[in-house]
């Protein structure tokens, strides 16, 4: 029981970081809309008065859409850099980054999400490859 | 950003036609998705992308709105256990960690770990701090806008006594009874004209639709305005009704409005038929189809004649029972022992030929 009122203040120092935290989110716009995710959390049954909460939802989603997105990132410039190590020439026209359902299927795949296309068979072997070496 | 990903002209037109009558995937939020699709653009271009594939905006739209609906029933579900109706802040912390739970987050594997200093909380608050202030491109409002509908009052609102004591006063009240007493007063009036009973069904359809749809009318006057409607004449409301919205006005009926309009003249001998056959308006259209068929009936019979006489006695039977207008022009062998009947599908067409031709082949045996 001796360290209880040290940890109660800890306790307490943290509550008040949290509520600190979410006054702050109030001054932060989200990318995210606070209608689209109050639409969607209505959707799902989810009940509350408080703004805030709302906003704490918005980012958190950001947040894990910004994760996503740079982890395909990584792996599309992961990409380019094995291509351009073949070539150098192809310097100049792989500089566009574009976010392709293989790189996004990839960084899913560490999140728990399946968007693995099903294999099939084509006429060419050129059918389906990487656009950008496609030009050659 | 531009959006790019497609590597000829014609994939991008093609995929522009295809776009549009894409009928199996029409979903109910497509508004939500299409937001959702503008934010998840703007986010992945503060990540570092310049351009994008269609189908990998939509999958990864499709997934945040999907993470969206996870937390809020995950955290709905926490605060339902906890026995409250509304989340908190530690109800949507717990979901985050369940979602989180996949990768790991600091301090997962504290069990006596406190919410608070969670540190799920934790990787926010610093993405905050580092990730720039880009707001959404558009102007959301509210949505799904819900309208107001304010339903028919009730007894006590109304003011109007309920016709007995088993009725109590906070029911919705009975609409006017100008809605449905046409329809009592129409049945006895149909039933004493022995006219057919199909003209009487048409007769007893037209005087309910009539009462049918002043209280039809009624209703969404009440939806839009609240209230009923003082009592006033059926015709006075159909009038206002028509007034106000033409699609909202009674069916006219068969006589009541002449129209000149049509460019189709009648020829005198179909005419005269018509005025001398029946002079119910009902019938009128029975009557056309029956004339038609007569004054093609020479026609008919010079082809009969010429070809073959077999089943020539049914097929006069059958002209003179039936009244509508089934009429085939055969030519050579495959009119042979074809009733006047018009045969709109191709197989009925072939199953006749071949009872044609098997007749033939029948008689050609015996003979």
């Amino acid at each position: 029981m001796n360290h209880n009122p040290q940890s109660s203040d800890g306790k307490h120092d943290d509550d008040s970081a949290l509520s600190d935290f979410l006054a702050s989110l109030m001054d932060y716009t989200p990318t995210i809309p606070d209608e689209l995710v109050e639409h969607y959390l209505s959707k799902s049954g989810f009940q509350s008065p408080d703004v805030r909460l709302i906003r704490l939802v918005a980012v958190a989603t950001q947040k894990f859409v910004a994760e996503v997105a740079s982890d395909a990132l990584m792996h599309c410039k992961a990409r380019q850099a094995a291509v351009v190590k073949d070539k150098r020439d192809k310097q100049q026209k792989d500089k566009r980054l574009i976010l392709t359902m293989d790189d996004l299927s990839k960084s899913l795949r560490e999140y728990g999400v399946n968007v693995k296309h099903q294999e099939y068979f084509a006429d060419s072997p050129s059918t389906g490859i990487d656009p950008a070496s496609r030009e050659e | 950003m531009k959006d790019g990903g497609l590597e000829n002209k014609n994939e991008l037109e093609n995929s522009k036609k295809q776009s549009k009558p894409y009928k199996f995937y029409r979903k109910s939020d497509n508004f939500a998705l299409a937001i959702a699709k503008v934010a998840v653009a703007q986010v992945c271009e503060s990540v570092g992308f310049q351009s994008f594939q269609h189908s990998a905006l939509e999958t990864l739209s499709d997934v945040t709105a999907r993470y969206i609906c996870t937390l809020g029933k995950t955290s709905n579900f926490n605060a339902n256990l906890a026995g409250r109706l509304e989340s908190n802040v530690f109800d949507i912390i717990q979901g985050l960690e369940e979602l989180e739970s996949g990768l790991g987050f600091v301090g997962a594997s504290d069990v006596n770990r406190c919410l608070a200093h969670s540190g799920v909380v934790k990787d926010i608050v610093h993405f905050v701090g580092d990730a720039a202030d880009v707001p959404f491109a558009y102007d959301v409002s509210r949505f799904p806008v819900v309208k107001e509908r304010k339903g028919m009052g009730s007894f006590w609102e109304k003011g109007e006594e309920p016709h007995g004591e088993h009725i109590p006063c906070w029911l919705p009240a009975f609409p006017d009874p100008e809605t449905y007493a046409a329809q009592s007063t129409a049945r006895n009036e149909t039933m004493s004209v022995s006219n057919g009973v199909k003209t009487g069904l048409v007769r007893i359809e037209r005087k309910i639709e009539r009462p049918l749809l002043n209280f039809q009318q009624q209703f969404a006057r009440n939806g839009n305005e609240g209230g009923s409607s003082p009592v006033g004449g059926d015709s006075g409301k159909a009038r206002e009704a028509s007034n106000s919205n033409p699609y909202l006005a009674a069916p006219l009926h068969f006589g009541e409005k002449d129209v000149d309009v049509s460019p189709v003249i009648l020829p005198t001998k179909l005419s005269n038929e018509v005025a001398s056959r029946d002079p119910v308006p009902e019938n009128r259209f029975v009557g056309n189809q029956v004339s038609v068929l007569e004054t093609f009936a020479p026609a008919i019979e010079a082809i009969k004649s010429g070809i073959c006489e077999y089943g020539s006695g049914k097929k006069n039977v059958l002209c003179s029972q039936r009244p509508t207008v089934r009429f085939k022009i055969g030519i050579g062998k495959k009119s042979l022992n074809t009733t006047p009947n018009f045969i709109s599908k191709n197989k009925d067409l072939e199953k006749i030929e071949n009872d044609n031709q098997k007749d033939e082949r029948k008689r050609s045996r015996i003979f």
